[in-house]
């Protein structure tokens, strides 16, 4: 049994927060941080939307928000 | 004639004058890598000089250390990570390691960063249909991004352009409308018009590099020398160690990207047809590693594409060379558990090992070899400078090892000497030669002092050290001709329905090479060939010779044989009632180039040579023994040497082992063996 709402979203998608920065490559102003899945995993990114530059880029955890009870212990 | 090969530590220049060849060799610049070239021009005088033949690693090691200019890449909307997704091949060691990535990923080291790398709305179809037509206000868009991002240079690779380039030659006009005319740009309809669009893309983006990188370069060696009196021609050696005229070269630069391990082969060809030897392994002993080839009855093993590095492919005729990291400069490192280790990594030019005393403290291969006492300290680069034992010595103490001195030494020495040897030995397994039919041709200036001790390992004919064995690639680029080629893609099953399609294919070919060479190529005859398959097969047996004449309904049958001809010979079995596909379609035309001339002395009974002098090798054995040394230019026709014996010349010196015998051959060349029986020459 389904513990969660059918979703009502029409696609997946994640919240890019704006960052206040000036994009290095293009001069861009629009640049926003959020989460993506790229090779190596997940990253969070910094990125100008203009020219998809990354200002910065970090490795984010390997399982998302959940973590595990052992690793804090 | 002047052939010059920049490599990344020395540039070496060979001249040759009157049928007398003169060299030298000039440290190479990063900053000013053209300075060296003239300034190597300058020493030998290249006034008088017809022919400047040029090879250079300039642009290889820039694209392996990523010291690259700021490139775009254009593709069709969707296809952008086309670079990132390579063959998807993994390489062996890597299977089961999940850590593994490739190393040109975009999170590791990009040609084209990411960003760079923008899509385009349009699709041909495979047929050369217009499934999308181009959007030209997006991609004008893009291109406003990319004039922001101050790219240096864009290339160019939509999804089967290769059968129809209408969209790319009109995205080629928007960029220069949107960045400027003046920005360089490659399109790959016209670099490497082939199928496979990953090849195709990795190409263009070289491409374009090439030119950034070499456009500069190569003018200003024109004008600089010129300004040194030379009126002649200035040619790229290209993959294959075919010449180019400059400019030509400069057209579609991704050919000259890896040109000087060619030309070592190309040499190899050359003289083993003045000394009546077809089959030859080459290994050319660098500082960093040893590049090893194979020529069998005459030819060169040559490819339709290489890898710079694991699934980095470019889509150029190039001689098969394979890398061993075992060189002179090769380090000598321990082991966790206390052994000796030789290689991969290197000292390079600096601070280079430790004998040299600019600040080296590791040990390496050049250090073991000056302890044994094959090297001369003080001939050391013709004289340039003077090698420091003390310092050599005191490197191999350093080492945190359990293994005693004398043993240090040895091992090393052995080590580097079976590295090389397990390389030649793979390179002869996997063409499938019997390895006791092959002459082992060992240049460098290291390779004489090496690679005859491998004959202890291998079961080879001889050893052969050709003349002038540290610039011996450099005099490949005067043992070459001009190469010039065409190659169009399309998949067609050969039958007699589609030799009128095939005929088409070649005469259009034909006649936009000779179009484009224009009276040079007057009267040559051109050779084609194909890279086909059988149908089914996704990957091809390339370089099928296509018989002479024109291609028709009933020549084709001819044609069709000629593939599983040589379909047997490269894979041991044939499949006459499985069709033929043909795929890569070549045209090529020889412009036959001066050539330096190895002119044979007349055959003379062996006699024994005089020797220099005598000195004491060290660490061969368990003891010292006593050797003679002998000058190489004193040494004539039939002069033999017995081992235990070093010969020295100006810049290399070669190593006659226990139980070897060398023999002065026709051209001056060494011919090491350990038969007891007289030497065949």
């Amino acid at each position: 049994m389904h513990t969660f709402p059918r979703p009502r979203e029409e696609r997946l998608y994640v919240d890019r927060e704006p960052v206040a920065r000036t994009c290095e490559e293009c001069g861009g102003s629009d640049v926003r941080a959020y989460r993506v899945l790229s090779e190596g995993g997940w990253w969070n990114v910094v990125k100008c939307q203009e020219c998809l530059h990354s200002l910065e880029r970090t490795p984010a955890p390997a399982l998302g928000s959940y973590v595990p009870l052992g690793t804090t212990v | 004639m002047f052939g010059v090969d920049v490599g990344g530590t020395f540039t070496d220049v060979v001249a040759i004058r009157d049928g007398k060849v003169e060299v030298t060799k000039v440290p190479s610049s990063r900053i000013d890598p053209a300075g060296s070239v003239v300034e190597g021009a300058r020493r030998l005088g290249v006034a008088d000089s017809a022919v400047f033949n040029h090879a250079s690693t300039m642009g290889l090691n820039a694209v392996l250390e990523r010291r690259l200019p700021k490139v775009a890449f254009l593709t069709t909307e969707g296809f952008r990570d086309v670079l990132d997704r390579g063959t998807v091949h993994r390489p062996l060691d890597a299977q089961t390691d999940p850590a593994w990535r490739r190393t040109f990923g975009d999170a590791a080291r990009p040609l084209v960063p990411r960003y760079l790398r923008r899509g385009v709305r349009e699709r041909k179809t495979a047929d050369g249909g217009t499934l999308i037509p181009l959007d030209e206000a997006q991609a004008r868009h893009e291109l406003e991004i990319l004039k922001r991002c101050d790219v240096e240079g864009v290339a160019i690779c939509l999804i089967n352009a290769y059968v129809d380039a209408e969209h790319e030659i009109r995205l080629r006009e928007l960029v220069r409308e949107v960045l400027g005319a003046d920005v360089p740009v490659s399109i790959s309809s016209e670099t490497s018009p082939l199928a496979k669009e990953y090849e195709r893309a990795s190409t263009t983006v070289i491409d374009v590099i090439m030119k950034l990188l070499f456009s500069d370069y190569a003018a200003q060696l024109d004008r600089d020398l010129g300004g040194l009196g030379f009126g002649g021609q200035l040619n790229f050696a290209d993959c294959a160690a075919n010449l180019l005229p400059w400019e030509e070269a400069l057209e579609r630069p991704f050919r000259i990207l890896f040109a000087g391990p060619a030309a070592g082969t190309l040499s190899s060809v050359h003289l083993g047809q003045a000394i009546g030897r077809t089959n030859i392994l080459c290994a050319d002993v660098g500082g960093t590693s040893t590049d090893v080839s194979i020529i069998v009855d005459g030819k060169p093993f040559v490819q339709n594409t290489f890898e710079i590095e694991h699934d980095l492919i470019i889509n150029a005729l190039s001689t098969e060379v394979s890398s061993v990291g075992a060189g002179g400069g090769s380090l000598v490192t321990v082991s966790t558990s206390g052994g000796i280790l030789v290689g991969p990594g290197s000292a390079g030019a600096e601070p280079g090992p430790a004998c040299y005393g600019r600040g080296g403290t590791q040990p390496t291969v050049t250090d073991a070899v000056l302890l044994m006492g094959i090297l001369d300290p003080k001939g050391f680069a013709g004289g340039e400078f003077e090698l420091d034992a003390d310092a050599a010595r005191r490197a191999f103490e350093s080492l945190d090892t359990p293994v005693p001195f004398d043993e240090r030494v040895r091992t090393t020495y052995r080590l580097a000497v079976a590295h090389m040897a397990e390389e030649i030995l793979n390179v002869a397994v996997r063409h499938g030669v019997d390895i006791r039919e092959f002459s082992l041709m060992a240049y460098g200036a290291a390779g004489g002092m090496l690679l005859p001790s491998a004959l202890d390992l291998l079961p080879l004919k001889e050893v052969i050290i050709p003349p002038h064995p540290g610039l011996f690639s450099a005099l490949g680029l005067l043992s070459s001709d001009q190469v010039y080629y065409e190659s169009e893609s399309a998949y067609v099953v050969f039958g007699p329905d589609s030799a009128e399609h095939i005929n088409a294919v070649y005469d259009r070919m034909e006649a936009r090479l000779r179009e484009h060479l224009g009276p040079i190529a007057d009267g040559l005859p051109v050779r084609r060939s194909f890279d086909g398959r059988l149908v089914g097969q996704g990957w091809e047996t390339p370089f099928v010779q296509i018989p002479d004449g024109p291609i028709t309904s009933e020549s084709i049958q001819a044609v069709i044989g000629a593939f599983h001809d040589a379909y047997e010979a490269r894979n041991g079995n044939r499949f006459d009632m499985i069709p033929v596909e043909g795929v890569t379609y070549r045209v090529e035309i020889v412009v036959p180039a001066e050539k330096v001339d190895y002119a044979p002395s007349d055959e003379v009974e062996p006699f024994p040579a005089a020797p220099g002098g005598t000195l004491a090798l060290e660490f061969v054995g368990p003891e010292p023994i006593q050797a003679e040394w002998f000058d190489r230019a004193s040494l004539t026709t039939g002069a033999t040497v017995t081992g235990p014996a070093v010969i020295r010349e100006e810049l290399s010196t070669t190593y006659v082992a226990p139980g070897q015998r060398a023999v002065i051959g026709r051209v001056g060349e060494i011919i090491i063996s350990t038969h007891s029986e007289e030497v065949a020459r």
